[in-house]
């Protein structure tokens, strides 16, 4: 989807630049990135900030490792989701799928069931909770969002039956936490699969025609229908898509923390919305895209750790997500809204 | 007997020439006025002005003696001057007794509304009317009759005065014809009721049906007031159009038959019935007709934008309904109209814009290969010369010419079997107008086979080698050769076929 809305204004003819010293800055401010790196900007101005602020406590790379670490999973998810919110539709299940996919897989080693078959199941388990997603947005025509929140319900309501209601830790095989845990040049396992699913996905939505289907459909639905791209099927395919990487982001979960919990997904839900919106601020701007994510959740991991070494309470964490989402979608309001005027 | 609405010398200009110049006229109670003349004659913008939403320029107007506060709408109807404008103003997903209170209220008891004693009110009204259906149903579950019934009854409801002139604005334009004629019967009551009535069309069915007089507007001007008793069909045409109609010699564009690429039978769409036409290779033809006629649901009708029943066939494939992956995998494309809601993108670029539709042609190694794309994208920004000529350009930042350009381009790429143009110089510049009518004809010199839907009957005539006037769902007339003329398709879409045609 595209963070904007359609033009509602006419198109008028090519916009002048508006003024000579104007022209100049403008020139200025694009060639130093500041429109599409903003991110990267502030996010070097906080380190900057919490070096001189928190001197000890902060530039040590050890704590970029504990930040890489462990962001890597809500990068993940965020990435998952980024597919069916490019499309327009939301996806509130992801942190619903995780946590039963965590739930999953620690049940079944709790249960002599072998991690890898728990494995399998889990990834099944997203696929099919993007289908029946799919099947009602696509199907029964119900609103992406309120069709993924029902959702996300109902997965709750599965962790809990899963887990009994309290936490599972036993029986855990040191082979699967060691997919979770395991440092190759100190950075932990997980980095290297968000790095690896970053990849793939920034292949598919810029570099293959199911991505220019995706945002087209984001874009205008129904101009999508008239050109040809079957909405109803890639739509679907989004949300096996978000399915399927939330339930890997579970499993990789439950082996970093080898245990399971009712609520083990649930915050995990704001932070990607938060990173999938300010992201689409960056790099394409106007779009949500994957390098644009990713800078989003590190800047946001860097503020957060930042603040939590300079002594901030421990709720400092949701106070700025919900800040970073409330300010990514105005700016990028205000952006479209700049752009448009003739 | 006081004029039920008297309207003196009114003149309205829109930043140029004026388009109602000095018109009047009056109208009795009791009486049916029929209001007829071309698009761009004036008459909607008369209407407009009764009903408050533009101030003229000079003139007045009297509701049965009264001075109507112009630019007002509110004091319209105070005044007794009702209006049913044709999208009818109803809520869809409310029903008969909501709808009749919307802008009114209800009557409130004690705070509260007495629903039974409302609903036995709406039932009331809509029987003086001649209508007797549920009023609890919602509207999107009424027919359309029953639909505009509802809104006129809303708009005869007694709200501080009773009403003394009622006005319709082309209130058959979404009825089949039977429907049509129990509205018929609706107006003739209301006029039997003491109210003057005013309806605008241009299905003459209604005018001679319908009205005991007729006022003809052309080019803004009055140009008679009179019964409609002793006029004759082809003297209303004359009047409308403004002169005889002679049969005209044009340049007609001559296509030697090839071989039939499109081929349809007994499609069925909206208000489309049982319609069969065929395209051949190189040939353009065009569909012409007025709002309610089918013209708008062709095209989208044929790519399967809309459901439909019937056969669609390219190159003797048969094309299935409601896939326009389908009908675009078998060669055919289609310029929506209205681009903005439905051809295009406007948040991206002019190169994905450009190749949305078959992307793969730059799939090479595993990628898309996006400097092949905007090479090639390049290229056919400089063949339909589209302004600024960059790729990378937003859509939304070109002017309504250039990004119509942007979609023909999008089409023309894959070289298609058949093109179908919905509107396709809607909101577009002269420039751009021509250069795409150029690039039509380039298109159909290579073998396309193109239908052209169009409410711009100039355009048709200056790109079709033969027309096809739709009234009321079906084909009513073929027009070729000698009768390619502006006048002979408007007056297709609006009556019967001259005597003598071709």
């Amino acid at each position: 989807m595209t963070v904007d809305k359609q033009a509602t204004s006419e198109p008028g003819v090519e916009r002048e630049a508006g003024g000579q010293s104007a022209h100049g800055r403008r020139k200025l401010f694009v060639v130093l990135g500041f429109d599409r790196f903003s991110g990267l900007y502030v996010w070097a101005a906080l380190i900057l900030i919490f070096s001189l602020w928190v001197p000890n406590l902060f530039d040590t790379a050890n704590n970029a490792r504990i930040i890489a670490g462990s962001q890597a999973i809500t990068a993940m998810v965020a990435m998952g989701l980024i597919v069916p919110v490019a499309c327009g539709a939301f996806d509130l299940s992801i942190a619903g799928t995780l946590g039963v996919s965590c739930c999953v897989v620690i049940w079944f080693q709790a249960n002599h069931h072998g991690w890898f078959l728990g494995i399998i199941v889990a990834l099944l388990v997203g696929l099919v909770v993007g289908l029946v997603n799919s099947l009602i947005v696509v199907r029964l025509h119900v609103d992406s969002f309120i069709g993924t929140l029902g959702m996300s319900s109902i997965l709750l309501a599965g962790t809990e039956w899963i887990t009994g209601g309290g936490q599972i830790a036993n029986g855990i095989s040191p082979t699967f936490t060691a997919i979770g845990q395991k440092q190759i040049i100190g950075l932990p396992l997980p980095v290297f699969y968000m790095i690896a699913l970053a990849i793939v996905l920034w292949w598919l939505l810029e570099y293959t025609p199911v991505g220019r289907y995706l945002y087209g459909i984001g874009g205008n639905p129904q101009a999508a229908r008239l050109a040809g791209i079957r909405v109803g099927r890639i739509t679907t395919g989004a949300f096996l898509l978000s399915g399927l990487v939330a339930a890997f982001s579970g499993i990789i979960l439950a082996a970093q923390i080898g245990s399971a919990s009712p609520d083990v997904g649930g915050p995990y839900l704001l932070p990607a919305f938060s990173a999938v919106f300010l992201g689409a601020t960056q790099v394409f701007p106007g779009r949500v895209n994957v390098p644009g994510t990713l800078i989003a959740i590190f800047l946001l991991a860097t503020g957060v750790k930042g603040l939590q070494l300079a002594g901030a309470p421990a709720y400092i964490n949701d106070l700025f997500n919900g800040a970073a989402l409330i300010i990514a979608v105005a700016l990028a309001a205000r952006a479209y809204a700049s752009q448009r005027k003739a | 007997m006081t004029a039920a609405l008297t309207v003196t010398s009114m003149s309205k200009s829109f930043a140029g020439p004026r388009v109602l110049n000095d018109v009047s006229l009056s109208i009795e109670p009791g009486e049916i006025r029929a209001l007829v003349g071309e698009n761009g004659s004036g008459k909607s913008t008369l209407i407009k002005i009764l009903a408050g939403f533009h101030l003229p320029d000079e003139g007045s107007a009297e509701v049965d003696g009264q001075p109507l506060p112009l630019g007002n709408g509110a004091s319209s109807e105070t005044l007794g001057l009702r209006f049913v404008h044709q999208d009818l103003g109803l809520v869809n997903n409310l029903d008969a007794v909501d709808n009749m209170a919307l802008g009114v209220g209800y009557p409130s008891f004690r705070g509260g509304i007495r629903w039974r004693q409302e609903r036995k009110r709406a039932r009331k009204a809509l029987a003086d009317l001649g209508y007797h259906f549920d009023v609890r149903r919602t509207v999107d579950r009424l027919a359309m009759s029953e639909r505009t019934a509802l809104a006129v009854a809303r708009a005869m409801g007694p709200r501080q005065a009773q009403p003394k002139v009622l006005v319709l604005d082309e209130p058959t334009a979404n009825l089949p014809a039977a429907e049509a004629e129990r509205l018929f019967q609706l107006a003739k009551r209301v006029a039997d009721s003491g109210v003057a009535v005013m309806f605008v069309s241009h299905h003459f069915d209604e005018v001679f049906g319908l009205a005991h007089s007729v006022t003809v507007l052309r080019d803004g001007q009055h140009v008679i007031t009179r019964p409609v008793a002793g006029l004759t069909e082809d003297g209303l045409i004359e009047l409308v159009i403004g002169r005889q109609l002679e049969q005209v010699h044009h340049d007609a564009k001559a296509a030697e038959r090839k071989a039939i690429v499109l081929e349809v039978g007994g499609l069925e769409c909206g208000v489309l019935n049982d319609v069969d036409l065929a395209v051949h290779a190189g040939e353009i033809v065009g569909v012409a007709g007025i709002t309610g006629s089918g013209r708008d649901e062709v095209a989208r009708a044929l790519f399967g934008g809309l459901e439909r029943s019937g056969e669609v066939k390219i190159n003797g494939a048969v094309v299935p309904p409601l896939r326009p992956d389908r009908a675009m995998a078998m060669g055919m494309g289609l310029v929506p109209a209205e681009r903005h809601a439905n051809a295009a993108f406007m948040a991206s670029t002019l190169r994905e814009n450009v190749t949305v539709v078959r992307p793969g042609t730059y799939w090479r190694g595993g990628i898309l290969r996006k400097s092949a794309e905007r090479s090639d994208v390049a290229k056919w920004l400089e063949r339909l010369d589209v302004r600024p000529r960059e790729p990378e350009f937003t859509m939304a930042d070109l002017s309504g010419g250039n990004q119509q350009k942007v979609v023909l381009a999008r089409w023309l790429r894959l070289e298609p079997k058949v093109l179908v143009l919905d509107e396709p110089t809607q909101g577009v510049d002269v420039g751009a107008k021509s250069d795409i009518h150029k690039l039509v004809d380039e298109a159909a010199a290579q073998g396309t086979a193109v239908l052209v839907a169009s409410t711009d009957h100039e355009e048709l005539v200056r790109l079709c080698h033969r027309v096809l006037v739709f009234r009321r769902g079906r084909i009513a007339d073929e027009i070729f050769g000698g009768r390619m003329d502006h006048d002979v398709i408007t007056a297709a879409t609006i009556g019967r076929d001259q005597a003598g045609a071709a």
